[in-house]
């Protein structure tokens, strides 16, 4: 008898332990469900048209669950380094996002026509207030669409403003040349300009606009460490027209929501052919109790 | 003097009715196993999908890989016991019992690593309601449920006759509940001509029919694959190739099956070496089959050069070196030594290898999935650089562990309800070995 008791307490063993194990990873948890970070990040795009977009994105962190804060007020401020000066008040969407574009003719920089942005989250009671900032000297960008016998050139060039407000050539900086396409941009070049602040690329031909041919061209300088991400966008009727067709009745192909013919007869042929057997195999087997009973009814005893 | 039929059920009789300590602790460990998947599913669906190692990059990791290797073995379950049904093979009778509860067993369980799979589970009946024909999803659930329904059915046929020995039965000493079960489902079959007409042809219908349909379905699961458009799965021998790798599969695990059940239930007089001999020159045969289509796909990938593929291949062979060797040479190799050299050819020797066979094979399917959606066409957008690699989380593991371990409860409990080895058409090799014909 002893010898049979210890199986069942080594089955009892490793149930308790095995069904107790996740306990460890919820107390890891539970510890930490109640600290909370706010986390502010500020994104800043400098414009073609003199002026800036500041975007912010307002998060809350929780052990490992990244939550994105809606309906929270920010503030955005820029300062030339002594005086700070509200520059406006956003709330944020469902993603946690706000952004706000302010225009740089009233704006001022510090000694190096550097201007200091500054986003803040005001503590409330259940999250801790949250800063970010970031500093850029205004530039902007210029694009030129010009024709070359007939070759497609697309001429980029970037200035900055000086302290005394003469426009001077930005040299040296890489500007990388996309297209919006259904879901993302589509990079279609980079540009490195040269020391006079211009740089020129060969523009594809086979890129395909809207119905007229219209593409929408954006030229960027990406995280640079003085300026930032400067922009400009332009519409060129330099894209091969979109053509639509419309089917005149509902067309039957692999995309559409009906399905092409043939694909619907095999399917039927498969499934009509595979439940026949199966309902062949059942009918046989409702006969074999039926004959049971038959056999019942004529000898009882059997 | 007794009947065969009454010497095999009180050789069964323990089987049947009385569980051991043993059998209670080997439950009790499956059930544990269970409960850990059951509370690794609950942090999935709480926390969602961040806690498994799949991100934008590598959207399927080892969840997907269990689902093509459980439906893998359901397939190859099916094509042996209906392959060996319908050539009438002597030797078939105590292992074709187990072939048909791997086949059912493990379609029942590979489905649910598709469903872990699914982040949003309360979008799914827009399956079902927005679902199109043209979608390969669309097949395969389709298909999946046509054969689970078939496979029931062949189920069902092959066990009737056992139905009705237990339930006619009086030797081994049954609960009330179960005789009356036994009789219900027995359907009053007591074995007259014409019900045993009736019952061999609609399971002749039913082994044609299963083979048919694991082809059919286990091709459809690697269209999902080789419609897309991806380095390594847009192939056109993805189909026959997994088919192929699926049956080789399901051979390996026939044989672990079989050793397990020969060692627990003392049954070294019904599954002798010539069981495991013949299943395992099927192996060796597979073997040889999965070795061709795989340099076949491999050769024409790396030939062609394209820039993808070349990248793929660099990835098998460099971050997934060891994954590669053991899949595609060990697993492919092993079986060609132990059973192709007739000296090498015990049983142990044999099972060992099926393990090895079974390892190698769950690796392969690790190699199609995860390598080539780390080596995507296009860039993913917004992707950072710790989501390109996939690496299975602990919830991932609990939740392979607790499937492996509701196929081997399911198959330990159903071993207890229908005897592994089929009592009604075995009694008939009982009289030919007292003759002395037979092995």
């Amino acid at each position: 008898m002893k010898k049979h008791i210890s199986p069942y307490r080594i089955s009892l063993v490793l149930l308790f332990s095995l069904v107790f194990v996740p306990d460890s990873f919820s107390e890891q948890t539970t510890d930490s469900v109640t600290v909370a970070e706010t986390r502010l990040s500020l994104n800043y795009v400098c414009n073609a048209n003199d002026s800036v977009t500041l975007s912010a994105t307002l998060s809350v962190k929780r052990d490992i669950t990244i939550k994105y804060l809606e309906n929270a007020s920010l503030f955005f401020y820029t300062s030339d380094g002594l005086n700070k000066r509200l520059a406006g008040q956003a709330k944020t969407d469902s993603e946690g996002n706000s952004k706000i574009t302010i225009s740089l003719s009233n704006l001022t920089g510090d000694q190096e026509d550097i201007i200091h942005y500054t986003v803040e989250f005001r503590a409330t009671g259940i999250y801790p207030a949250a800063t970010a900032e970031f500093n850029a000297k205004p530039a902007s960008l210029k694009q030129s669409f010009i024709m070359e016998d007939s070759l497609r050139v697309l001429r980029i060039s970037a200035t900055e403003k000086s302290t005394t407000g003469k426009e001077i050539p930005v040299p040296q900086v890489t500007v990388n040349i996309y297209i919006p396409r259904l879901f993302s941009l589509l990079k279609i070049g980079e540009i490195t300009l040269d020391d006079l602040g211009v740089g020129t690329m060969e523009f594809p031909k086979e890129l395909i606009g809207d119905s007229l041919g219209n593409l929408t061209v954006i030229s960027k300088i990406e995280e640079h460490d003085r300026f930032g991400t400067v922009q400009v966008m332009n519409s060129i009727n330099w894209g091969i027209p979109k053509h639509y067709i419309y089917a005149e009745g509902p067309s039957r192909e692999l995309w559409t929501p009906i399905a092409p013919l043939w694909m619907i007869i095999t399917l039927v042929i498969l499934l009509v052919g595979v439940w026949a057997h199966y309902i062949y195999a059942i009918y046989e087997l409702v006969m074999i109790k039926r004959h049971n009973k038959k056999r019942e009814a004529i000898s009882p005893t059997v | 003097m007794e009947s065969d039929k009454n010497i095999l059920l009180k050789e069964f009789a323990p089987q049947l009715n009385s569980t051991g300590p043993w059998g209670y602790a080997w439950i009790s460990f499956l059930l544990a196993v269970i409960c850990l998947g059951i509370v690794a599913f609950f942090f999935q669906v709480l926390r969602g999908h961040e806690v498994t190692g799949m991100r934008d990059n590598v959207v399927w990791g080892i969840y997907i890989v269990n689902f093509i290797f459980f439906m893998g073995i359901s397939y190859a379950g099916a094509l042996i016991s209906g392959t060996l049904h319908l050539f009438r093979s002597s030797w078939r009778k105590p292992i074709i019992r187990m072939a048909e509860f791997i086949t059912i067993i493990s379609l029942l369980i590979g489905p649910c690593f598709i469903l872990l799979c699914i982040g949003r589970l309360d979008k799914l009946p827009y399956l079902a309601i927005f679902g199109r024909i043209q979608s390969p999803i669309t097949w395969d659930v389709i298909a999946i449920s046509t054969d689970i329904f078939g496979c029931l059915i062949f189920l069902y046929l092959a066990i009737l006759r056992d139905l009705a020995t237990l339930r006619d039965d009086d030797i081994i000493k049954l609960s009330k509940w179960r005789k009356k079960l036994y009789k219900i489902l027995a359907l009053g079959y007591t074995g007259t001509p014409e019900q045993q007409l009736r019952l061999n042809r609609a399971t002749d219908v039913m082994a044609a029919m299963i083979i048919a349909i694991a082809i059919i379905v286990y091709s459809v699961l690697a269209w999902i694959f080789s419609v897309t458009l991806q380095p390594g799965w847009h192939s056109t021998i993805f189909g026959p190739y997994f088919v192929i790798a699926a049956v080789y599969s399901g051979s390996a695990v026939l044989i672990l099956s079989i050793w397990l059940f020969r060692k627990i239930y003392h049954l070294e007089n019904y599954i002798t070496k010539k069981h495991f001999v013949s299943v395992g020159v099927i192996m060796l045969v597979l073997a040889a089959f999965y070795g061709y289509f795989t340099f076949s796909d491999y050769l024409t990938k790396w030939y062609g050069s394209e820039k993808n593929d070349e990248l793929l291949i660099r990835l098998l062979f460099n971050e997934y070196y060891w994954y590669f060797i053991i899949s595609n040479y060990i697993g492919v190799l092993l079986p060609l030594i132990v059973v192709g050299i007739p000296k090498l050819r015990t049983i142990t020797n044999i099972t060992i290898t099926s393990v090895v066979v079974i390892i190698a094979l769950w690796l392969n399917r690790y190699l199609i999935v995860v390598p080539t959606l780390e080596s995507p066409y296009l860039p993913i957008q917004d992707s950072r650089p710790e989501w390109l690699n996939y690496g299975a989380t602990w919830i991932e593991w609990s939740l392979t562990a607790a499937g492996i371990a509701v196929f081997s409860l399911l198959f330990t409990l159903a071993s207890k309800f229908i005897p592994i080895v089929p009592i009604s058409g075995f009694h008939h090799d009982l009289e030919d070995k007292k003759e002395g014909i037979s092995a």
